[in-house]
């Protein structure tokens, strides 16, 4: 039975990040669409296909899931991060909440934002390259589980971080290149082999290329190891956090 | 006489090398004001951090209503509130809101009425709808206070209450503090003003340096001391004076 303790910091956690959606909302979106406008629009034009779909279209899963990745990760990670820092985790801390329900609603608070995001991208991209999207489930069980993981990581971050600028370390040089890396804008078919196996060392490539499986139907790879691969990192991500908060390091003393 | 309400025994609390408390024993009884005494570093917040959960033993016992506060926390912490030492506020949400979230927690829906009667015994009615961001320092204590006392504790503990405090609101808290015990909540209150103890607490404690020095009924330990001030009691047991309220 889901508790009212949980539901209640499941509800402040989402409030919290609607109160400032210039901050949480309209900023991501403004990015991923400039991405779009200019990589997949102005560029785009210049390019071919991809494997057979549109490149305009062909880069809009890569935005999607980085725009929910980079958003579940900040919500609980800036949400904990400054709860430390203002003293107010202590109102958490002392409550009968377990710390199950205390990962819980922080991951799937930062879930909901990271799927606005994502399907505010994708009805933005939308507009210019249609709707369909070929396998619908498979895509939302993607995006779901990708932000859980970055959400749990974001919790992770959040109690190891004493600064922002630690909160920001990993988005800045992991999430990031990762992502730009990992086939947003480009197919490893058009990379030298060199790169090309370089691009297949990074995880963020399976998952932005499983994503372009369930969206447009076609990928470099097999859609399974994306799929894998997040559901991986989203466990080991939750085990940490979990381990964690249960540990009291640096929250409790 | 009835169960105490907090059993602390042999509690040790270790940060690295600094021995914050040294074996402490302390029951607090069901319906006192007990008022723990010490010098900055003494020990009080770490003792107050442990039985509210936000600290870990090192070693040693602690219940609340006969239950243990690790094995148990589920229990224990629906009997506590506290009101920590430095003022804290999310600024994303007013008082109203705050308080729901705060009785949320502990698994209580807030009524209107019990909203109300806090507002009102907080001097906060006029400020419901207000963000916390926009209360004063005053305010914002009173609404800690509030906070602490939402899910109705059987026993509340209040951390330096009034430390920056103006005169005027510290009469106003212990004003309000003699009612909570009144109406039979527990209160345990850390200060280092002995003006305060003295005027509040039933019995007293003094702590210094992780160790308990002393717990004693306030008038016998006053009439004990064969007309000495507290001051001057606590001067014997901790070696300096204590500070001066403001």
């Amino acid at each position: 039975m889901i508790s009212l303790g949980f539901r209640t910091l499941l509800v402040k956690e989402i409030r919290r990040f609607l109160r400032v959606p210039g901050q949480t909302l309209a900023t991501p979106l403004l990015t991923t669409t400039l991405y779009f406008l200019v990589f997949g629009v102005s560029i785009g034009h210049q390019l071919r296909e991809v494997g057979g779909v549109p490149y305009a279209r062909f880069i809009v899963p890569g935005l999607v899931l980085m725009g929910v990745m980079q958003n579940a990760y900040l919500n609980s990670a800036s949400s904990l991060f400054v709860m430390k820092l203002q003293g107010t985790i202590v109102d958490v801390l002392v409550s009968p909440l377990s710390y199950a329900e205390i990962l819980g609603a922080f991951v799937l608070a930062a879930v909901v934002r990271g799927l606005l995001v994502g399907g505010i991208t994708w009805a933005v991209a939308g507009a210019f390259t249609g709707f369909e999207v070929a396998h619908p489930a498979l895509a939302l069980a993607l995006v779901a589980l990708a932000a859980a993981a970055f959400a749990a990581g974001g919790v992770v971050s959040a109690i190891w971080a004493q600064t922002f600028e630690q909160v920001n370390f990993f988005p800045t040089f992991f999430i990031l290149p990762l992502t730009f890396l990992g086939g947003v804008f480009f197919s490893v078919r058009m990379l030298p082999p060199g790169l090309a196996a370089a691009a297949r060392a990074n995880p963020v490539f399976y998952m932005v290329d499983g994503l372009r499986f369930a969206m447009l139907g076609s990928s470099d790879a097999s859609p399974w190891v994306g799929a894998g691969l997040v559901a991986l990192l989203a466990a080991g991500a939750h085990t940490v956090a979990y381990l964690l908060l249960r540990s009291g390091w640096r929250l409790r003393g | 006489m009835s169960e105490p309400v907090v059993q602390i025994r042999g509690l040790v609390k270790r940060y690295g090398d600094l021995v914050a408390l040294d074996g402490v024993d302390l029951e607090i009884r069901a319906g006192e004001i007990f008022g723990l005494l010490g010098p900055n570093g003494a020990g009080k917040t770490t003792l107050i951090s442990v039985v509210t959960g936000l600290a870990r033993a090192t070693a040693g016992e602690v219940r609340v209503l006969g239950r243990d506060v690790v094995a148990d926390y589920r229990f224990t912490r629906r009997q506590v509130g506290l009101v920590p030492q430095e003022i804290n506020f999310d600024p994303f949400f007013t008082v109203e809101e705050s308080l729901h979230f705060q009785a949320g927690y502990f698994g209580v829906k807030l009524t209107e009425a019990r909203l109300t009667e806090l507002l009102g015994a907080l001097d906060l009615a006029a400020k419901r709808t207000v963000s916390a961001r926009a209360l004063s320092g005053g305010m914002r204590r009173r609404l800690l206070i509030a906070k602490a006392l939402v899910h109705e504790p059987r026993v509340l503990f209040l951390d330096e209450p009034t430390a920056g405090v103006d005169v005027e609101l510290r009469r106003a808290l212990w004003a309000y503090v003699r009612t909570l015990r009144d109406r039979g909540t527990t209160v345990v209150l850390t200060t280092h003003y002995l003006e305060e103890a003295e005027a509040l607490a039933d019995r007293i404690g003094v702590i210094d340096q992780g160790r308990l020095r002393l717990v004693e009924e306030k008038a016998a330990l006053l009439a004990r001391s064969g007309g000495r001030s507290l001051e001057q009691v606590y001067v014997e047991l901790v070696g300096r004076k204590p500070a001066v309220a403001t």
